[in-house]
């Protein structure tokens, strides 16, 4: 179970909540529609300190904790799970940093965590679910290395200002560099259009030629593949968290509406087909958040947490999308209408069945976990 | 320069239940927030200390223990330092023994250029507890203040907004004032500040810490004697349904309201 959250939790999550209800829930569904985050919603969000909630204290950020992070995207991704995934893909970067950078680049870099976005680039056309098939490398010239290729599909790309990058240092080598989008010969290329998560951009950075010193490196080279790996870790749980706050959502508008659609002279309520779809809604929910509870509390212990981590993920992403379906039918028209947040719903959550490695990928960590034991 | 902000906590819901018995607020097993306006009077004091260096802001309130929870909220936001003053004997109040207490607390916290309070507390809206404790301290006191600028090294301008009028007064300093919401856009507590507010000093005193008359504490020093409590019970009135297209309406309505005599 989930420790006891201390005073200085209660009093952020009753912020977050604050916040969410007035700043972010109300954009969920412009939105949606507009592809993209309101004029000055990020500087917003920035300037109430939200990028640095998970940050260390000693480098000015905040310095919550791993459950109670997971709790704050939970609560932000029930107004609006957009939002909660712009966090996340900036928070998996930061602990890549703080577990792998030297303390010089820590110090260099995490400080201005506070008010700029940091991503994490792996995919390229030619490898996503497949790291070695990546393009990109760093050549070592003298005591600098030079960096070359073209990352897609990152979370945050163009709207983030650092960049964790896997490149290869040889041709079975991976390892990971920061650039930042100030250097000479960085570039953003193009936008996706996602069919979910359009708050969120996402992205292609293009490095052409980017002169970067050994200290740029994060940990060894030839770490790239286990930087990789906990990147997805961390990232993993935090989409458990969002996943369980799109079907917080779902369950709200499907129970809202049932209370007040009639079927005949009763409310939907008395129908067992609706208690039936209620209840799955309830359990996926459930489940998917006691998933993501124990990875992060595993992660806080110091413990092994990447099993519990895909499950948390793997798990939520395919019964949200699930979840959103029941819901939908329960509104019926409405539901398939753009006027309402559900179909969105559903469109967001599927982005995790793919996004932070495919839902086969995941499947295949947990299952291997389990033949090692 | 001092300010102090005099802050209460309020149950989160609007489905206050009033005891039968002692026809109070039964505030029991409901989860407290900060008052609403209290958090304009904050923000108040905050964008005071924004502007210039020499601000200290110092939160006040009467409430059992837990009300150290909104303290700690408004230490967040940004204010210096926490009074709790907590006490069976306080328990009860109404708004003159709160006030009462409240007023001789400020004179042990000493030389506050500005006390500010909500315009009312959103429970029990009187809005008297302000204006009390300026009588007590014998200051000047501008209630409603919409607007609020310091206008002088010893003075402050500010503008009443009434329900039909504008008022624009100076006071001299110290001065009590009650602000409305339409003032500021309270900010967020943010993250960092919420972790840090947990170092800043919160201080809780009990009765014998403060000079107190006990003739004049909770219930027996409260005056106000509610006999009655209710809601009204909402009129029912009939209604007609006009059917048929707009044009067939319209003529049932003046044919309504001709058999009623009202044309
Ligand atoms: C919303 C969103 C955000 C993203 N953010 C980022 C980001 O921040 N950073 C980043 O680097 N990338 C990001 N991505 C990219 C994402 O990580 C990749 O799309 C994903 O890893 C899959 O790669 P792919 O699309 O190339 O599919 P492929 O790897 O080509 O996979 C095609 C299909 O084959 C299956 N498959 C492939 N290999 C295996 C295998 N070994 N075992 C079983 N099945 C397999 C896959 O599961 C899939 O069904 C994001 C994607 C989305 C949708
Ligand atoms: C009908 C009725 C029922 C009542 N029931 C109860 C009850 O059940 N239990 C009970 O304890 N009291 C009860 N009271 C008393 C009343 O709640 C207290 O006197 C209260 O502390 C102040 O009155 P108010 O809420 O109207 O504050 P207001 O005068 O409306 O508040 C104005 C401002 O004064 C400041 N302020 C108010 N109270 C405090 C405080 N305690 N500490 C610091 N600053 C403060 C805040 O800045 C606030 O914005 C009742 C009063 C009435 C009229």
């Amino acid at each position: 179970m989930p420790s006891p959250t201390s005073a200085a939790e209660k009093l952020l999550l009753q912020m977050v909540d604050d916040y969410t209800e007035r700043e972010i829930s109300p954009e969920d569904m412009p939105m949606d529609a507009a592809g993209d985050f309101p004029a000055g919603f990020i500087q917003k969000l920035t300037d109430t300190g939200f990028l640095g909630l998970m940050l260390p204290q000693e480098f000015g950020g905040a310095g919550f904790g791993p459950e109670v992070t997971a709790a704050a995207l939970n609560h932000i991704a029930r107004g609006n799970a957009s939002t909660a995934v712009t966090l996340e893909g900036h928070f998996k970067t930061i602990d890549q940093i703080l577990k792998f950078g030297t303390p010089a680049l820590q110090q260099e870099l995490l400080p201005s965590a506070n008010d700029r976005i940091f991503a994490f680039s792996m995919t390229e056309a030619s490898g996503g679910s497949n790291p070695m098939g990546i393009g990109s490398t760093a050549t070592r010239e003298g005591d600098h290395w030079v960096l070359n290729g073209d990352k897609i599909m990152i979370t945050n790309g163009g709207l983030a200002q650092v960049y964790c990058v896997l490149v290869k240092t040889a041709p079975h080598e991976l390892s990971v560099f920061v650039v930042d989008q100030d250097m000479p010969g960085f570039s953003f290329g193009k936008r996706e259009d996602f069919i979910g998560l359009r708050g969120t951009p996402v992205g292609e950075i293009v490095m052409d030629h980017i002169i970067v010193d050994n200290d740029h490196l994060l940990g060894k080279v030839g770490d790239g593949g286990r930087i990789g790996d906990s990147a997805h870790d961390d990232a993993r749980i935090l989409m458990g968290a969002v996943l369980t706050g799109i079907m917080e959502h779902d369950l709200k508008i499907a129970t809202d509406y049932a209370k007040e659609r009639k079927a005949g002279d009763q409310p939907l309520t008395a129908l067992q087909v609706t208690h039936r779809k209620v209840a799955d809604i309830a359990m996926r929910k459930e489940t998917t958040k006691l998933l993501f509870e124990k990875a992060a509390q595993l992660k806080a212990n110091g413990q092994p947490y990447s099993e519990e981590a895909a499950m948390a993920k793997a798990y939520g992403s395919r019964v949200a999308v699930a979840a959103g379906d029941d819901t939908l039918q329960i509104l019926a028209g409405y539901g398939y209408s753009r006027e309402y947040p559900v179909e969105h719903l559903i469109r967001d959550a599927r982005a995790m069945e793919i996004a932070e490695g495919t839902v086969e990928k995941m499947r295949s960590a947990i299952a291997t976990a389990e033949f090692n034991k | 320069m001092k300010i102090v902000v005099c802050i209460k906590q309020v149950p989160e819901t609007n489905d206050v239940t009033i005891d039968p018995v002692t026809h109070n607020l039964d505030r029991r097993g409901l989860a407290g927030v900060m008052n609403p306006f209290d958090k304009n009077a904050i923000e108040l004091a905050l964008n005071l200390k924004d502007s210039r260096d020499d601000v200290q802001v110092a939160l006040l309130t009467m409430g059992p223990d837990d009300y150290a929870e909104s303290l700690r909220e408004g230490l967040a936001m940004g204010a210096d330092e926490g009074y709790l003053l907590s006490d069976r004997a306080f328990a009860g109040a109404d708004t003159l023994a709160t006030g009462y207490v409240l007023a001789q607390a400020l004179k042990k916290i000493g030389d506050a250029d500005l006390i500010l309070f909500g315009r009312q507390a959103v429970d029990a809206d009187t809005g008297q507890v302000g204006p009390i404790v300026a009588e007590f301290l014998q200051q000047p006191q501008i209630t409603y203040a919409a607007s609020l600028r310091l206008s002088g090294d010893n003075e402050v301008t500010a503008e009443r907004l009434l329900e039909d009028t504008k008022q624009t007064l100076v006071a001299q300093l110290p001065a009590v004032i009650s602000v409305r919401s339409e003032l500021n856009t309270p900010r967020y507590p943010t993250p960092r500040n919420i972790q840090l507010s947990f170092a800043k000093p919160l201080t809780t005193w009990h009765h014998d810490d403060l000079d107190l008359d006990d003739t004049r504490l909770g219930q027996a020093g409260s005056p106000t004697i509610v006999t009655k409590v209710y809601a009204p019970e909402p009129v029912k009135r009939e209604l007609t349904k006009l059917a048929g297209t707009p044009a067939e309406a319209a003529s049932q309505l003046i044919t309504a309201l001709k058999g009623r005599q009202l044309i």
